[in-house]
């Protein structure tokens, strides 16, 4: 039988109302207020082993004491999973909801599931941290809410996996996957109605809501060129020819670093590219075209610029997602740091 | 123009003594079609092989696929391509249907090709698993890609179409089950009212990125990297105009198949005359260099407006770099004032967490989004491989690797398979099949 334990506030707790939002936390051996639904909804499943209260004013503005208290009561409990709520449309309430679980999930690798309605602040502060169910407006909903929090509790607890956020209720994590529609309607149909809809200005919802684009601001231009470490990146899969690191033709999630020290140069048969987007012949005959290491060598001589960075660095730009290409710089940015280097020049292909 | 595609339906393949259709049977004479496909001396081995709905068969490395049908007034099916060049679009067709062609590569894939379950969890990743197909096992003598990750597959691929074209002979004098008609006037003379209807475009964008020859999508047998923008009825491209290439990651694709049934073209068409007034299909492309792609998008966006387009639909057969030429075709048309519907895959990556594509305008406000690229696919061993399923770790299959030190090699000892839904054959399904959608989590 799996463990689960529950956080609540003072009032779910059945401690008090607002005079006794202060109080600290303490936990409570077996199942408190909504818990006891908890524990019937996951029989056979789970059970809701211990109950955790906390005033949501002590939480507001002692968060940091808070977590750490709580966090040192879990200290050594069986703990499969840990569930906060449901939080209604209580403001306070759905940021220390999602505080915690977050704190708990860091700290102990459990999965977290909270509730909360989707005019609270707690909503945008952690939807992409953990399941959160789109809850209802007033306590009266409390039965709905706590069934779906369970619902979903079950399938992760049993190892199942989740469904898409309309489906199960939670708010989009900001995670997009594939998925079988439930009818099965082919994209040419869902491509039709769309299209007599927006002709008819009728309202329709997109498959692919646009996101924020991260925009990164252009660093400041380097001021003295004569004296500036500069380092070579690409993403044109420049390696040498066994691809030591094994960097993928397409869809990367590896990198390497190679070594142009002293007077080290590329040629044709000992670097190649393994990037598949393009045609390598050129590249293949000459790596100097992607990764010019010959020309900034012969401007290292002219002294247009101070000093290079003794490796290149190269990963391949095909079908690799904006989140490993950034996972990946920020692997390779450390080393280019700690070299003092000043710029980096970055070819794609 | 008008086009009748008369249908018949394949219940069921097996081989004979003769080529023939009855009651739902296709029967092949294993050994006359084999002769036939041999008639290339580029092609070394050849097998054919059954593969129907249910079978506990995998094929890898797959590469194209075709639907057998025959022109009843002797013209060929690929004009410009497998046969001489002529007008496409007119007259009468007869199709083998819920039945394909595919061609498997007997030990060497590549970037551009991909694999197909008959039965299983990975039976639904692709609309070839719910097809009775005809499987062409072969090899060929073209060492100079035999090794290279990008393959033109030229023998591979043009005996398909020829093997399609020889098995769809035997329903030449036969009277089909029903008929589709596939009727299109001219886009100014078609009356009041169908004129008060809003009019529509399909914006098709098909591969192009690869600059040498050999390797892209064609249009009676011109390399459509060497087109700007034009207009083309819908019934020659569900007649052979346009043929798939040898490029793309192979979930994007649009195999010769989809393009001879395009979902999207014909559900246009079916619209036509009750909710929309469909002109016609502008054929556009995806190729790489940037002025190119704003040449296209301009052209595009001119040729609508030019035509009195009310609204759009633009469809890529690609993803990455392509995205640029979605993207900025969408934007042309909606600053042209033309409402526009765009539809694509996605690549999310493994985690979902990426941005789904290289490039986003608030203006995309109306999507269709058929899959994640990215997405990590496990599927258990199956009984039979048709080919040889070390392409898929060996050959840089864009689905597909060597090596993880996470997740070990595509290919596994017991047979078991991991790959990314890239290297999956024609599974976006883009063309209009897609059964999928990119959902948030």
């Amino acid at each position: 039988m799996k463990k689960v334990i529950l956080y609540v506030n003072q009032f779910f707790g059945q401690i008090g109302g607002e005079d006794k939002a202060g109080i600290e936390p303490e936990i409570h051996e077996g199942q408190i207020g909504p818990a006891m639904q908890f524990a019937k909804e996951l029989s056979g499943i789970a059970e809701v082993t211990h109950t955790i209260i906390c005033g949501d004013n002590y939480m507001g503005s002692n968060t940091d004491e808070a977590v750490e208290t709580i966090l040192g009561m879990l200290e050594g409990k069986e703990m499969d999973m840990f569930l906060a709520g449901p939080a209604f449309q209580a403001g306070r309430y759905t940021v220390a909801c999602g505080t915690i679980c977050k704190a708990v999930k860091e700290k102990y690798g459990v999965p977290v599931v909270t509730s909360m309605n989707e005019e609270t602040p707690g909503v945008d502060m952690f939807k992409k941290d953990m399941y959160i169910l789109k809850g209802g407006n007033i306590a009266s909903k409390m039965r709905k809410d706590v069934k779906a929090m369970a619902n979903v509790a079950k399938k992760i607890l049993a190892g199942e996996p989740v469904g898409p956020a309309d489906e199960e209720g939670y708010f989009a994590r900001g995670i997009r996957h594939q998925a079988w529609r439930k009818d099965g309607k082919p994209a040419s149909e869902r491509m039709m109605e769309m299209l007599v809809k927006k002709l008819n200005g009728e309202p329709f919802v997109s498959e692919l809501p646009i996101p924020k684009i991260d925009r990164v601001p252009i660093a400041p231009a380097i001021t003295n060129l004569g004296e500036a470490r500069i380092a070579l990146l690409n993403t044109g899969g420049i390696v040498p020819v066994d691809n030591p690191d094994r960097i993928q033709s397409a869809s990367a999630t590896r990198w390497g670093r190679y070594d142009i020290s002293g007077d080290k140069v590329l040629k044709g048969g000992e670097y190649k590219t393994i990037h598949a987007g393009f045609d390598p012949a050129a590249a293949d005959a000459d790596p100097n075209v992607i990764t010019p290491v010959d020309a900034l060598k012969e401007l290292l001589k002219e002294g247009v610029y101070g000093s290079l960075h003794p490796y290149f660095y190269t990963t391949v730009g095909t079908g690799t997602t904006e989140s490993e290409a950034a996972r990946m710089a920020k692997e390779i940015i450390p080393f280019l740091q700690e070299d003092h280097v000043d710029g980096c020049i970055l070819v794609s292909t | 123009m008008k086009l009748e595609i008369g249908n018949f339906y394949v219940k069921d393949i097996v081989f004979g003594n003769e080529l023939s259709f009855k009651d739902g049977i296709l029967t092949v004479e294993k050994d006359e079609a084999l002769k036939f496909i041999l008639e290339d001396d580029r092609i070394t081995e050849a097998e054919l092989y059954i593969a129907k709905p249910g079978d506990k068969i995998r094929m890898c490395p797959v590469k194209e696929a075709i639907e057998p049908r025959t022109r009843l007034d002797g013209r060929g099916l690929f004009p410009g391509y497998t046969s001489e060049l002529a007008p496409a679009g007119n007259g009468v067709l007869h199709a083998l249907k819920n039945c394909s062609v595919l061609v498997v590569g007997k030990h060497w894939g590549g970037f551009q090709d991909g694999i197909i379950d008959m039965s299983g969890e990975g039976q639904k990743l692709t609309y070839f698993g719910q097809l009775n197909n005809i499987v062409l096992v072969a090899d060929t003598n073209e060492e100079f890609e035999r090794y290279e990750q990008q393959k033109k597959n030229d023998a591979l691929r043009r005996a398909g179409h020829k093997l399609a074209e020889y098995i769809g002979t035997c329903v030449k004098e036969l009277k089909p089950e029903d008929t589709d008609v596939y009727e299109t006037t001219p886009m100014i003379k078609r009356g009041t009212e169908i004129e008060k209807l809003p009019s529509v475009v399909y914006v098709m964008q098909p591969q192009s990125q690869m600059e040498a020859m050999g390797y892209n999508d064609l249009v009676y047998g011109w390399d459509t990297n060497h087109m700007l923008p034009t207009v083309m009825s819908p019934t020659e491209i569900l007649d052979g105009a346009i043929v798939s290439g040898s490029f793309m990651p192979v979930s994007s694709k649009w195999s010769t198949y989809d393009m001879q049934n395009t979902p999207n073209l014909r559900a246009l068409m079916d619209a036509h005359g009750k909710t929309i007034n469909f002109l016609g299909v502008i054929m556009s492309n995806l190729n790489v260099a940037l002025e190119q792609k704003e040449r296209a998008a301009l052209y595009v966006a001119q040729i609508a407006k030019s035509l009195g387009a009310d609204g759009a639909v633009v469809a890529e057969e690609g993803y990455g770099n392509p995205d640029a030429d979605f993207v900025g075709c969408l934007v042309a048309l909606e600053d042209a004032g033309v409402k526009t519907v765009g539809v694509t895959n996605e690549s999310t990556g493994r985690d979902g967490h990426g941005q789904p594509l290289v490039t986003l305008d608030e203006k995309c406000d109306a999507i269709v989004s058929c899959g994640n690229v990215g997405e990590l696919i496990e599927l258990p061993p199956m009984e039979t491989v048709l080919g040889e399923l070390q392409a898929l770790a060996r050959d840089g299959n864009s689905g597909g690797w060597d090596y993880d030190e996470i997740l070990g090699p595509s290919v596994r000892e017991d047979g078991s398979i991991i790959l990314e839904n890239n290297g999956v054959f024609c599974g976006d399904q883009v063309a209009g099949w897609s059964p999928k959608q990119m959902m948030e989590f």
